[in-house]
């Protein structure tokens, strides 16, 4: 009966024993967990911080977004730019062609090409002759021999070593011609730059340019030359 | 002797492994049961070597002081006031005096052993 009685006592016992283990342990892991969350989440302040900071982040990427789109636009504006100044290079470097080219025609500088040399002197003396007016050179008989060079396709004329330019002169004076200014004695030779047979076959012509000259009792030669050096004109005229 | 000890440490692991949530507001109710539920042991265990120790005050004491305690929280709650302080103190100072107690009981009972051996 007592060893009954003492069970009894120690069964009531654990049972207290069970209920405050029980207490404490489940106190204890409630306690954790709610540390455990309070960690997890953070505090007003924190979250406060984090939204500021937060909206800072969206406004700069904001920015960086209009200044990409920027970006793109001012590259897009840079290619353009580009791609005007390359056709801009080209146009340059045909204006430069042209440029040569009309300076050649001016004469501003100095060229070098194919073509041919006349030489125009006054006749031999004739006693019969009264009028000595008819075996000299005129400088009609030069224009003609220009003006045909010219219509040839010449690209460059000189007489005596003179360049010829689009606004140049030739006048008779007494027994010179003036080209320009400067006067110049007779023979004349004319250098002219182009594809020598076109030229020659040109001046060559039955009752062409040579066969008049010759018919003014003028002597007419021609040469075709592989390499004519023309000076440009010295001064500004 | 060790079905008491089995009890505790069953009732711990069932604690730690219990995965009921209960609400936040009420594990104030809680902390105040598992104070005076330790009140009541240590209460328990003074009665106990003052030769005064009865087994029904001893468990009733127990679970009442318990509910009692987890009550008054409750109330305190409801109405607005920090009563559950009042048990917190109630049983925080009882907890002391009882340890107080038991530890004078114990320095008492060991000098007499203590001079009892020296006699002998």
């Amino acid at each position: 009966m007592k060893k009954i009685k003492v069970k009894g006592k120690h069964f009531i016992l654990s049972l207290v024993c069970l209920v405050l283990g029980f207490m404490i342990a489940y106190s204890y892991h409630l306690t954790q967990i709610e540390t455990q969350n309070e960690n997890r989440d953070i505090s007003a302040k924190q979250y406060e911080k984090t939204l500021v900071l937060r909206n800072q982040l969206i406004a700069q990427e904001e920015t960086n977004r209009k200044l990409q789109k920027e970006l793109n636009k001012k590259q897009d504006k840079v290619l353009k730019n580009e791609k005007g100044l390359a056709k801009e290079a080209q146009v340059f470097l045909n204006l430069a062609e042209d440029t040569e080219k009309y300076r050649m025609f001016l004469g501003k500088v100095k060229i070098k090409g194919k073509g041919v040399k006349i030489t125009l002197s006054d006749g031999a003396y004739d006693p019969k002759e009264v009028n000595i007016n008819n075996y000299l050179v005129h400088e009609h008989h030069v224009f003609k021999v220009v003006n045909e060079l010219y219509i040839s396709g010449a690209a460059a004329v000189a007489i005596n070593g003179q360049r010829l330019t689009s606004h140049s002169y030739i006048v008779c004076n007494g027994p010179v011609i003036t080209v320009d200014g400067v006067q110049h004695p007779a023979p004349f030779v004319i250098s002219a730059i182009g594809d020598p047979d076109v030229l020659s076959s040109s001046l060559n012509l039955t009752g062409g340019v040579k066969d008049q000259l010759v018919n003014d009792n003028l002597v007419f030669t021609l040469e075709k030359e592989n390499e004519i050096i023309l000076n440009p004109i010295l001064g500004s005229i | 002797m060790w079905l008491p000890f089995m009890g505790l440490v069953i009732g711990i692991i069932l604690g730690l492994l219990t995965e009921i949530r209960i609400p936040e507001e009420y594990s104030n109710y809680l902390s105040i049961a598992v104070l005076a539920a330790l009140d009541t042991l240590f209460g328990g265990i003074r009665a106990y070597l003052q030769n005064i120790y009865d087994e029904k005050v001893f468990v009733s004491g127990f679970f009442f002081n318990i509910i009692l305690a987890a009550s008054l929280a409750f109330l305190g709650v409801h109405l607005g006031v920090d009563l559950y302080l009042a048990a917190v103190f109630a049983f925080g100072v009882r907890l002391f005096q009882n340890i107080a107690v038991i530890r004078r009981i114990l320095l008492t009972k060991w000098s007499t052993n203590k001079e009892k051996v020296e006699k002998n």
